[in-house]
């Protein structure tokens, strides 16, 4: 599936709002080389593109982008990447047992169904690529509704998405589809000899009452220019849950962009879970919208970086009906010279009355070199609400270590152990009892415990 | 919490009105000959007027802010007197006889006597009057203790070498927009220098008064606390009721060298425009304090409850190892204030300490959002900060925002925020109505203790002040 490489047009120049631009231009030009051409999808991405048209390429001068200087990828063209070739071993290593018979494989943003396990799907429910649904009866009737229509989708990166995605993964829970096993989605990144970009999508509907526990992957090896863009929406219809875990383990030279937009309609539940150990430079928007009214939702976060890496979230919660609950909490761990950011937004409208919301923002800061910028931000404007948030930088409290070391730990040890207890807080909430060890494994090496 | 109720008359600003007086004012409009003009009505050493102009060419190529959170129609500078002074007679006035009387009575009205007989007994007043000060009590006696307490153009006249020395290094002239404004136009203020080891005898304390519809007011303020010494200062401010928005762009700076302490509290009462949200003062004030040296310690308090917009942001830069920076504040907004305020504390010196507590009220269609900011330098080792920025709404049609920004750059420093959101509810309102207390007498109960914390730190007459005004403004919002 070798597809087209569009010639790098990045010319090298003063960084000015020129150079943003002309790069960003060169980016839409080369995803749209990519884009095949059983999958135009014209009206969708020419809006997209319209869309991207009106903005410049992010820089620090803007509030959403202050602390995150992308300008390092002003110097890297990159070209799309291929599909699916060479070894396959690392994936065999990433499929979870739990996950038999329901593990999509995607590899640089296309779906390899080669690699692909499916069976043992509820009845109705839908697994797979959006090239294989084009005359399936949902295209017209659904799924054309929900691709790329969730609220965000004008922010640069989504939209350079909806322009190039060259395959989508997509999961359609029928009413009352429960998924019994959960489904994991496999993102491997292969890294080629020259800088590539690769745009994962996928697409979540679960329609009313219907279930899910979703495991979505991101890793590579790259420790050369690699550029992920991904993007996955999620639509929950009334009283449906989702279980989310987003795992992003990608290679020491990647940037990964990512997008996770949740719409809950009413009585829907969404728990979320979201790692971040790996890539040069992740930025991850997860935002979560509400259609409906006493919607259930949890976040959960955790970023453990070191050397000089960067890791921003910045999180959204857009309430908007009553009787919403919001439980939300983030934690990094920041060692070396690496640089952590979090951007905790919530906004309760007026209609959102009898909001129960509350974020707790905690940072473990190891090393003199490293940086935490951080921002709770709350913007309320109902009145019968209860919302809280706190956020809160250390280092390792000399009173915990004391108390181990009085019990015959070395300081060390008690610091290694303390660091492990800090995380694994937000390990617990995965439901799967493998990947949750394979993660307290990579803890554990992490901090040396 | 019935609507009916809460739409019914607020309490009429009581300090609105105007006083006839002939006044001394330029035409309206800003350029540089305006800038010259001004210095040179003032006597200025030549420093000074170079100072103004910097300012005033650093301006031209400055932009309005547009990150706060309100809303206002864009500001015409040029349809604004930017001196007004009432008309005093030829000679420089020796003694407050020789004060117009009708200013004398227009402090009087405001509760500021400023006559030897009725002035406040232990507190020191500066009374400025639209861009000049009026009169400064307690001089003498201050001088006896070598603190030096008179309006910034009487040191500019006087003591010089000392202005020349502060004036700007806390706030840079280019600081932003307003605080560039303030630097090229800047009227008069209050100037307070305390000598080494010297605790001020009394508290000091700046009342200001927006007269002239049409003026802006621009004052400027400088604070210079030698090592061991500590004062208390106070100010306090009022206007008469226009249609139009007027311009307050101030500049407050404060300077603490080693085991210095300055404690500054505000109680800010513009004019906020009528319920429609008609006239009020535009309040963009620049306040920050410096503690250079060792173990000083500056304290805000502020209590604002005036204002159409309020953009304010009190900060202390921590350089000194050991120093302390303090921020207490209750801002209540109404009908359709708008408030954008909060504190920065940049920490750059070793175990710098900083305290925040923010109380945001909002009622009606107002708009309360508390911005902060909490920088640990990376020499900021064993720093720690502790942050509560508590919110209450009164009704659903206002709104309350937080914008914390936190940045650590140090692995020993420590930083915890805390924010959280509640509302008067009809269940605390029908508990105290069990016991017999008026829903009225209840709500301002209710805001005295969410505000305690701040209304502690106000010197004894301001807390007393504060809560009674807290509990006028919000009269009749609940029921």
């Amino acid at each position: 599936m070798t597809r087209s490489v569009s010639e790098n047009v990045v010319a090298p120049m003063a960084r000015g709002t020129e150079q943003r631009d002309t790069y960003l231009k060169g980016l839409i030009q080369t995803v749209k080389g990519g884009v095949p051409a059983d999958l135009a999808l014209p009206e969708l991405r020419s809006r997209a593109e319209a869309l991207l048209k009106e903005q410049t390429f992010p820089h620090t001068r803007q509030e959403d982008w202050r602390f995150t200087d992308l300008s390092p990828m002003l110097d890297i063209a990159f070209a799309c990447a291929d599909g699916p070739q060479g070894d396959t071993t690392d994936i065999e290593a990433r499929r979870l047992p739990e996950t038999a018979g329901a593990q999509v494989v995607v590899v640089n943003g296309q779906v390899s169904p080669e690699l692909s396990q499916l069976g043992g799907l509820p009845q109705g429910a839908i697994v797979g690529s959006l090239r294989d649904l084009q005359n399936h009866p949902i295209w017209s009737e659904k799924l054309v509704q929900r691709l790329g229509q969730a609220s965000g989708h004008h922010d640069v990166f989504t939209a350079l998405n909806t322009v190039g995605f060259q395959d989508a993964v997509v999961v359609w829970l029928p009413p009352s589809g429960v998924m019994e096993t959960p489904l994991q989605i496999l993102y491997g990144a292969e890294a080629a000899d020259t800088p590539v970009l690769a745009q994962p999508r996928c697409l979540v509907v679960a329609e009313t009452s219907s279930a899910l526990t979703l495991i979505e992957d991101y890793w590579g090896h790259a420790s050369t220019a690699y550029f992920t863009n991904a993007v996955t929406e999620i639509w929950l219809e009334a009283n449906a849950q989702i279980t989310h875990s987003r795992l992003q383990r990608e290679g020491s030279g990647t940037f990964h962009m990512a997008k996770t937009v949740v719409t809950q309609a009413r009585d829907s539940q969404y728990i979320g879970t979201a790692v971040d150990f790996g890539a040069r430079l992740s930025r991850h928007n997860w935002e979560i919208y509400q259609t409906g009214e006493q919607t259930t939702t949890k976040l959960y976060g955790l970023g453990a970086i070191t050397a000089s890496q960067r890791a921003d979230t910045h999180s959204l919660v857009a309430l908007s009906h009553p009787y919403g609950t919001v439980d939300q909490v983030h934690k990094a761990i920041v060692d070396d010279k690496a640089h952590s950011v979090f951007n905790g937004r919530m906004v309760v409208a007026q209609a959102a009355q009898e909001t129960n919301a509350s974020q707790l923002n905690r940072n473990l800061l190891l090393s003199d070199k490293a940086r935490i910028d951080t921002k709770p931000q709350l913007e309320i404007v109902a009145d019968n609400v209860k919302c809280a948030h706190g956020a809160t930088v250390s280092q390792l409290q000399a009173d915990e270590i004391f108390y181990l070391q009085s019990r015959g730990i070395s300081a060390p040890q008690a610091q290694r152990l303390l660091i492990y207890a800090f995380a694994m807080e937000m390990l617990e909430t995965i439901p799967v009892a493998t990947l949750r060890s394979r993660l307290t494994k990579i803890l554990a090496q992490w901090t040396g415990a | 919490m019935s609507t009916s109720v809460q739409s019914l008359v607020t309490q009429p600003y009581k300090y609105g009105f105007k006083t006839d007086i002939e006044a001394d004012a330029i035409p309206r409009g800003l350029s540089e000959d305006v800038v010259r003009m001004i210095s040179a009505k003032k006597n200025e050493p030549e420093f000074m007027l170079e100072f103004r102009l910097k300012a005033y060419r650093k301006w031209l190529t400055m932009a309005e802010p547009t990150w706060p959170n309100v809303n206002y129609p864009p500001i015409d500078y040029q349809n604004i007197v930017y001196y007004s002074a009432p008309k005093a007679k030829d000679k420089k006035l020796g003694s407050l006889d020789e004060v117009d009387p009708t200013l004398l009575d227009t402090f009087e009205k405001l509760g500021i006597p400023l006559s030897e007989q009725k002035r406040l007994a232990n507190v020191a007043v500066d009374a400025i009057f639209d861009s000049v000060s009026v009169a400064t009590t307690y001089k003498e006696k201050l001088a006896e203790s070598g603190v030096i307490f008179c309006s910034i153009s009487e040191a500019l006249q006087e003591h010089p070498d000392l202005v020349e020395k502060y004036l700007g290094t806390v706030v840079p002239i280019g600081d932003n927009y307003f605080a560039a404004l303030n630097s090229a136009v800047f009227s008069d203020g209050s100037f307070v220098y305390i000598p080494k080891d010297t605790q001020c005898p009394m508290d000091l304390s700046t009342y200001f008064r927006i007269n002239n519809g049409e003026s802006g007011q621009f004052e400027r303020t400088l604070i210079v606390a030698e090592s061991g010494s500590s004062v208390t200062y106070l100010e306090g401010c009022t206007a008469p009721m226009y249609d139009s928005n007027q311009l307050h762009a101030a500049i407050v700076e404060l300077v603490a060298l080693d085991d210095a302490a300055i404690n500054y509290s505000t109680v800010q009462n513009w004019f906020a425009g009528d319920e429609n949200g008609k006239g009020g003062i535009y309040n963009f004030v620049t306040k920050r304090g410096l503690c250079a040296g060792k173990n000083s310690k500056i304290s805000w308090t502020q209590v604002e409850t005036g204002s159409a917009i309020t953009w304010k942001y009190p900060s202390c830069v921590l350089v000194g190892d050991n120093s302390v920076g303090e921020f207490y504040s209750v801002a209540l907004t109404n009908n359709l204030q708008q408030a954008d305020t909060g504190t920065k504390m940049v920490h750059v010196g070793k175990n710098t300490k900083s305290t925040i507590i923010s109380k945001g009220i909002s009622a009606a269609k107002s708009k309360n959002s508390y911005r902060g900011l909490v920088k640990m330098g990376p020499k900021a080792a064993g720093a720690r900060n502790y942050s509560q920025c508590d919110s209450m709404l009164i009704g659903d049609t206002s709104s309350a925002n937080t914008f914390p920004y936190i940045q650590v750059q140090n692995s020993t420093a420590q930083v915890e925020h805390e924010a959280s959101t509640s509302k008067i509810g009809e269940d605390q309102l029908f508990y105290f109505a069990q016991r017999g207390i008026s829903p009225e007498d209840a709500v301002s109960m209710i805001i005295s203790g969410f505000c305690r914390d701040v209304f502690n730190k106000l010197p004894m007459e301001f807390a007393a002040e504060a809560d009674k005004l807290l509990a006028l403004k919000l009269e009749n919002t609940v029921g």
